[in-house]
Order: structure tokens, then sequence, then C-alpha cells
């Protein structure tokens, strides 16, 4: 049974931590009932359990409707997340370039060499503000269909 | 097979009618509505267990561990008065649906 209790907790990992201990709790016990239900009627233990995991469906089979609220909740915290990923693109660069300037004003001056790896530094943020744009344009899109 | 779609609204009557005929388990209800539509509708048993803890929660039906022949319990459910309301209302509507789409399909 210790396959089934994997297979559902696997099944509705993703679903919000307030709801998920208690459908986990009813699910499994349901498919503990089948299979032992299947094993009554003369099926082999292994068999009962791969019976009632094939056909037990999906995690979307479960919540029907839920399930789009869920993936706009997990969309909105992915692109919380790739906004953090900017800030600190951000702040890092600005360090980085900073240090740069520092040295070429005080130590080397002459050319102003440190446009240059500054430039390469820029991409960093760059690639991610890209990145941030792109899910935000991705969500519209979605909207309109 | 017919798409699971179409009966989804449904689920709620169909499970409600299986409960109030008998005290059944979860299992139970799933195998029921394969055996009687001679496997032409087969419910994913996640929509189905999901429906059962709806109606749960609504206090339509309640649950109770009893006992099973060959040791091991299970959950069995069974019909409170206020689902019992629920399902009569629900036929009536059904029953009123059956005949405003025969008249506007069947139409010649």
């Amino acid at each position: 049974m210790k396959r089934i209790n994997n297979f559902v907790k696997n099944t509705f990992k993703d679903v919000p931590k307030d709801k998920r201990d208690e459908i986990i709790a009813s699910v499994s016990e349901k498919l503990i009932e089948k299979v032992e239900d299947l094993i009554e009627s003369g099926y082999e233990l292994d068999d009962a359990i791969n019976k009632t995991v094939v056909e037990f469906g999906t995690m979307e089979d479960y919540l029907l409707d839920e399930s789009k609220k869920l993936k706009k909740l997990k969309r909105k915290k992915t692109i919380a997340h790739y906004r953090n990923d900017l800030l600190f693109s951000v702040f890092g660069s600005l360090i980085t370039i900073g240090i740069l300037i520092f040295i070429n004003l005080y130590f080397l001056q002459g050319t102003l060499w440190f446009v240059v790896p500054s430039i390469a530094i820029l991409w960093w943020p760059l690639v991610l503000l890209y990145r941030l744009w792109n899910k935000k344009e991705s969500k519209k899109g979605e909207k309109d269909e | 097979m017919i798409n699971s779609d179409i009966i989804r609204g449904h689920l709620e009557s169909v499970i409600l009618k299986l409960i109030i005929e008998q005290d059944r388990y979860g299992y139970e209800i799933s195998n029921c509505i394969t055996e009687r539509t001679d496997s032409k509708f087969n419910i994913k048993e996640a929509t189905l267990y999901s429906v059962v803890g709806r109606l749960e929660k609504k206090e339509l039906i309640e649950s109770y561990m009893g006992a099973k022949t060959h040791g091991g319990k299970r959950r069995y459910y069974r019909i409170t008065p206020l689902g019992k309301a629920y399902y009569r209302e629900k036929l009536k509507e059904w029953k009123e649906l059956k005949v405003l789409l025969e008249t506007l399909l069947e139409a010649k």
C-alpha cells in the first residue's frame, strides 16, 4: 500500500498546502479500498495496484475547475520569481560595474576601458528582463484566447 | 464512448441516486456506473472522488466506517435528508431539460 500512498502524494504534490493533506488522505483511503476489492475478486497485489493507479486519472481530473485557478497561481509565482532574478541581476551588475569604474579611475587612468566589460556585464540583466517580458506577454496571449 | 464533459454537470445527481439506492463506498460507486452503462461511460475515478468529497462537504451525503466481511474497513456513504431533497430537485430539473432538448434537437 506504500506504492498507493506514494502515487497519491506524487499526483497531488502541486495542490496548495492547506488542501493537500486532506485530499491525499481521502483519495488514498478510497484507492486502498479499491485495491483490496480487486484482490478479493482474484487479482494479484501488484496487478491490483497497477490497475488502480492506471485507472485513477490525473490531478486535473480531480480538481476540474480549480485546476485553472491553480495554474494561474503558479504563473503568478513564476513571474514573481523572475522579477526577483531581475532585481538581483540589476544590483549585481551595478556593483560589478561600480568596481570596474573605481579601478579604472583610481589605478589605471588614461583610457576609459571599463566601458567594454560593462557592456558584457549588462547582458545579464538584459536577458532576465527579456525573459520576464516574454513570460508576461505569453500570459496576455492566453487571456485573449 | 460518451464525452465525460457532457455528463459532468449531472454527475452529482448520478452519485446521489446511487447512494439513495443503498449505502455505498467509493469504488463501488465507480464500479456501479461502469457496469450500468456497459462501460460506455467510463468516469475517471479522480473526478468521481472529487465530486463525492464535494457532496460530503455540502452535507448532502455523510460517511461512516463500515465493517467489511474480510477484515479491514471501508468508508461508506449514506444520503442525508438534505441530499434527498437536492436529488429530487435535480431530477425535476433533468426531466425538464430532457423535454426541452428533445423539442429543440429532434423537432421536425
